[in-house]
């Protein structure tokens, strides 16, 4: 069974439509990166599976149950976008409260020292830092051992340790089998930490694959070269290239074909190329790319 | 649920604003006023040091079963947590409830304090009898104030719950008579007292010390209250939390 299933999932707010027919399955134990810019609907995406927001239309499944039935069963934890804690209690005493309401929760040190919070057991939730109250609030996603974890962009407020911290805590509890699923507007965040990215642009579904697959998918490579003051035209229709742009006497071709491309700006044109560089496309121009606003 | 109970009654007691509302308040201004009227004779032939008792313990329970929701409950909506633990098994309804309960048991400290002020500092004495109808009374009667701070919160965002729950509970406090009594009231006035349920509360609390016990009409007034204000606050809370 699937750990996620998205089933032409789609959610309006009036006249504007967040998410339009989201389509996707997940398996279980995979961690998959919800990658998009700021508008593209990751948050509502992941509202909708967690059961906080009913879809407009078509349906969502979380171990082949409707979201809320999942949550019900202990199978969801959470790290929400600009959640914060309730002051009042302490660190231990929160964690505490949340393992408690599921069933097979993790040890409660095992929580702590998994979210790095063993030194701050004792402090008041309000008197954390914003990257402290970050890692409590993944030890709060955690706590009841949930086969399918969520997180809604979980580094924003963090600084470059936490986030090492983080990512370390989120790998150790990916590898007992679980399912992750985070946010982020980081594409070094997708491409480094999760099997499989799901992009999304203004709404929907714009690329879906391993990052190096959606780099090559959306234009494989980029060829720079110095151009001076020769005549930029055609440059655009040599074979493989996407795109192609002359800013300060510098040319920089996108293309599908490097071989060909390459080929074919020596053979068959008569420029003086010089100080050419090939590089391979990052997933950054790919996300351009894949994500560009018509 | 109860380790979730637990942490919501801690939560409310390390609070400031419960502190000052709902201990120092009403027994400070007990202490005042019974200091200085005291010994004088109060509606129904008690001491005023007995019924301002009442006033004031009536007072303080309204204040800790107003306090421990209306604001606490709209800043977690608003802050997430709410969102937080509507991923988690536990269900919506243990919320409310919780929620409910811990006002209640938050209320019994507020009514604890001032009985002792008026026992241990002014002298107060009352036969077992009337004690044991009076707490029990002034206690389970708040459950209409602990709905409607719930039901504010529901509907409100914090910074709009805070002076909303503050008004109402002074506003009622002032109305029903727990300030100055209902018998100095013009006739207008009075059929406003009359109206609220915080005079109806109040009133049980009057009629035992002075003899009376429970009476049927205030106690029916109550409960009607509770049903009335209950369902506006499980209609408040299902909106607030079911989003479609």
């Amino acid at each position: 069974m699937k750990a996620i299933v998205f089933d032409q999932a789609g959610k309006r707010f009036g006249d504007v439509t967040a998410v339009g027919g989201l389509s996707f399955a997940i398996e279980p134990g995979s961690t998959v990166a919800l990658l998009g810019r700021n508008g593209a609907g990751k948050s509502t995406t992941i509202r909708m599976l967690l059961g906080l927001l009913e879809p407009s239309s078509g349906a969502v499944y979380v171990h082949g149950r409707p979201p809320r039935a999942a949550a019900a069963a202990g199978e969801l934890g959470a790290m929400l976008q600009e959640g914060r804690l309730i002051p009042e209690p302490t660190v231990r005493e929160l964690v505490a409260l949340v393992r408690g309401l599921y069933p097979r929760p993790l040890d409660l040190d095992e929580i702590l020292a998994l979210a790095g919070l063993t030194g701050l057991a004792r402090r008041r939730a309000g008197t954390l830092s914003g990257g402290q109250a970050q890692r409590v609030r993944f030890a709060l996603a955690v706590a009841g051992a949930p086969r399918v974890l969520v997180l809604d962009e979980p580094t924003a407020a963090m600084d470059v340790e936490s986030r090492l911290r983080f990512w370390d805590g989120m790998r150790d509890y990916a590898a007992d089998g679980r399912t992750v699923l985070f946010a982020t507007h980081h594409l070094e965040e997708a491409d480094e930490h999760a099997d499989r990215v799901i992009v999304l642009a203004g709404g929907g579904l714009a690329a879906d694959g391993t990052a190096a697959r959606i780099k090559a998918a959306a234009g494989g490579h980029v060829i720079r070269f110095t151009l001076g003051g020769q005549p930029a035209s055609g440059l655009d229709r040599l074979p493989g290239v996407t795109s192609a742009e002359v800013a300060g006497g510098t040319a920089v071709l996108r293309t599908d074909d490097a071989d060909a491309t390459l080929a074919a700006l020596y053979r068959r044109t008569t420029l003086d190329v010089r100080d050419l560089e090939l590089s391979a496309a990052g997933l950054e121009a790919a996300f351009l790319a894949l994500t560009r606003e018509p | 649920m109860l380790y979730y109970a637990r942490i919501e009654t801690l939560r409310t007691l390390r609070n400031k604003r419960y502190a000052i509302f709902v201990v120092v308040f009403p027994v400070a201004l007990y202490l005042i006023n019974s200091g200085i009227y005291g010994e004088q004779t109060a509606a129904g032939g008690v001491r005023q040091s007995v019924y301002l008792m009442v006033s004031m313990a009536c007072y303080g329970a309204l204040a800790a079963a107003m306090m421990s929701t209306a604001l606490p409950w709209a800043q977690e909506r608003a802050s997430g947590w709410s969102d937080q633990l509507r991923v988690t098994p536990l269900p919506g309804w243990a919320v409310i409830a919780v929620k409910a309960g811990a006002a209640l048991l938050l209320v019994l400290p507020a009514l604890a304090l001032v009985f002792a002020a008026a026992v241990v500092v002014a002298g107060v004495s009352l036969p077992a009898g009337q004690w044991a109808l009076l707490v029990p009374a002034l206690w389970l009667g708040t459950i209409p104030f602990a709905a409607l701070g719930l039901a504010i919160g529901s509907l409100l965002p914090p910074d709009a719950a805070q002076p909303a729950a503050v008004a109402v509970m002074f506003g009622l406090s002032l109305a029903g008579g727990l300030w100055f009594p209902v018998e100095i009231m013009s006739g207008p006035l009075r059929a406003v007292a009359a109206a609220t349920p915080v005079y109806r509360y109040a009133e049980l609390g009057w009629s035992v010390v002075a003899g009376g016990g429970l009476p049927a009409a205030g106690l029916l007034s109550v409960l009607a209250w509770a049903v009335a204000l209950g369902a506006a606050a499980v209609q408040a809370f299902r909106r607030a939390t079911v989003r479609s």
